[in-house]
């Protein structure tokens, strides 16, 4: 029985040493260390799950530069004043008292692969034996001629939280009645892929509800078809009856411009002078990755399905929208999903806990009015391709109402278990 | 979680147990048989299984036995949980979201949920 330096400081006279049996790490060496960058979905449920599971054989430390998380879910139904901004927020500090993980309120700047470091904006570093990257996505701004990160305060993205949904919010509750909304959706693949149109559902609910029902939203879709085509056009003929346009590329042609100065979109159809323009540019993983050279030409991050496991580096998990799920979407649903994947493994690979058949599983949420809420999600395998769909299903356009309404209760319910799940 | 999985532990150890003293009256190859399908590695094994499992279900399933919007399944008898499992996978209880979760549930994967999470308190009153 070997006795590791953590249990021997704590000092425990009831040692009864369960988890030493396997730990590789000996004597002196002291316990594997795991950093985690990034304290969303994926980042916080991975950290905890390390923390819980491996019952302090493994030092945890987490890396995020935010105190006060808010969640992406949830945000829509905010825009659409079903929502409190205050209940989106969420704290580390049980992660931290509850769980032992040392959690670093700032951002990481770089990782050094070879040497592996993570070094840190205030020019420290953290070693690692095994690193779960975790960081989520980058706007690129330049996809859209004339948009950047300062046009941002002007034309909100509201695709990371914070203070851009609260822009985006103030700025929708600032459009006159008959004043135009253009979004500009995003290519694939993008973080959220029902998002841009719960969005606009909610937009046209508050809208709606506030009396301003001469007002319009045109959505310019580089795609031409979106998550749970279906039955989102089928909700917004029923609640929000001309409100809502949808145009892909064969109408409008191109963006050639949009100027933040005027709120003006220029495309190849039509020039839009807008009460709102909400621009959500193309996507890739955090430049973090990038930098560290763990994408390939996608732009985002290849893994192995089995373990999470960059396949650039087998030191490295990526999980959660940095990463390519395969046939999973870049949810927070999937990305808690692929945490526990990624903990299972790391437990094997460094304090040899019993590994098991990965499982993966997503649903998704989109609210449309207030009690009719629609979703789609699967389970799924892993395959030495990718994460592969087994099973799948989305909402009809012939559900009940009081099956509309279920799933609402189930989106408030997911809720509050995937924070718990996280956070608590 | 750790109540949880102590609890498992011991209902499992029962069932091994149980196993064992039966198998006694009818001979030593049968006491072999049985510690070779229950060795202690296999019981250590279905704990880690039953609580990997679990975290599949506690996405939207809270340990607290919180149940609003989302059933609670914490405090069940466990044939009442299987036997809910289980009409979930032959698609005779109706919901998406379950049927596929239970659709690639063995009977021991079931048993091994019923047991973890029957440990966590009372069973909820609320209605589902």
């Amino acid at each position: 029985m070997q006795l590791d330096r953590r249990r021997f400081l704590r000092g425990s006279g009831a040692f009864a040493g369960a988890s030493a049996f396997s730990a590789p790490f000996v004597l002196g060496q002291g316990s594997p260390k795991v950093v985690v960058i990034g304290g969303g979905a994926a980042g916080a449920t991975v950290a905890k799950y390390l923390a819980k599971d491996g019952k302090g054989a493994i030092d945890v430390t987490l890396v995020e530069p935010l105190k006060q998380y808010q969640t992406c879910f949830l945000s829509n139904p905010y825009l659409g004043d079903l929502r409190q901004y205050e209940t989106l927020l969420h704290t580390y500090d049980k992660l931290a008292s509850q769980y032992g993980i040392k959690v670093v309120h700032q951002m990481a700047s770089s990782i050094d692969r070879d040497k592996r470091l993570v070094k840190l904006a205030d020019g420290s570093t953290l070693s690692y034996d095994r690193l779960v990257a975790a960081p989520g996505i980058d706007l690129k701004y330049s996809s859209v001629p004339g948009y950047s990160e300062a046009a941002a305060e002007q034309m909100p993205h509201g695709w990371k939280p914070g203070a851009q949904t609260k822009l985006l919010k103030a700025r929708l509750d600032a459009v006159p009645d008959g004043g135009l909304i253009v979004m500009l959706a995003p290519p694939n693949p993008f973080r959220c892929p029902p998002g841009p149109y719960e969005r606009v559902s909610m937009m046209a609910r508050t809208l709606k509800a506030t009396g301003r029902t001469k007002c319009k939203i045109i959505i310019l879709d580089p795609k031409d078809k979106f998550s749970k085509q279906g039955v989102f056009q089928q909700g917004w003929e029923k609640y929000y009856p001309g409100m809502i346009e949808w145009l892909t590329p064969t109408i409008y042609t191109e963006i050639s411009s949009v100027d933040p100065a005027t709120n003006t979109v220029v495309t190849g159809f039509e020039t839009y002078k807008a009460a709102l323009v909400n621009v959500i540019p193309a996507q890739s993983a955090h430049k973090i990755m990038l930098d560290a050279g763990l994408n390939n030409e996608t732009g985002y991050c290849p893994i192995d399905a089995f373990t999470m496991k960059s396949k650039m580096d087998g030191n490295v998990h990526v999980i959660g929208d940095a990463c390519i799920p395969g046939d999973m979407p870049k949810s927070a649903f999937a990305a808690n999903s692929q945490a526990k994947v990624a903990a299972m493994s790391i437990r094997a690979d460094l304090i040899g806990a019993q590994a098991f058949p990965a499982r993966f599983n997503n649903i998704c949420w989109s609210m449309l009015e207030t009690d009719d809420c629609i979703k789609v999600g699967g389970r799924y395998e892993p395959t030495a391709e990718k994460i592969s769909e087994v099973e799948g299903f989305v909402s009809q356009p012939d559900d009940t109402a009081a099956i509309r309404k279920q799933n609402e209760q189930e989106l408030l319910g997911w809720y509050n278990g995937i924070t718990a799940d996280m956070f608590a | 979680m750790m109540r949880g999985v102590e609890y498992l532990k011991l209902s499992l150890l029962r069932r091994v147990s149980f196993a064992m003293s039966a198998c006694v009256l009818v001979g030593p190859a049968c006491v072999l048989a049985a510690c070779l399908a229950s060795s202690p590695s296999a019981v250590a094994r279905d704990l880690a299984y039953g609580e990997y499992l679990a975290s599949e279900c506690v996405t939207c399933h809270q340990v607290s036995g919180a149940s609003k919007g989302v059933p609670s399944i914490i405090g069940w008898p466990e044939d009442q949980f299987v036997a809910a499992l289980s009409s979930y996978k032959r698609k005779e209880r109706d919901n998406q979201i379950m049927q596929a979760i239970a659709a690639r549930l063995s009977d021991d994967e079931m048993k091994a949920l019923a047991a973890f999470f029957a440990s966590f308190g009372p069973k909820s009153t609320t209605k589902e």
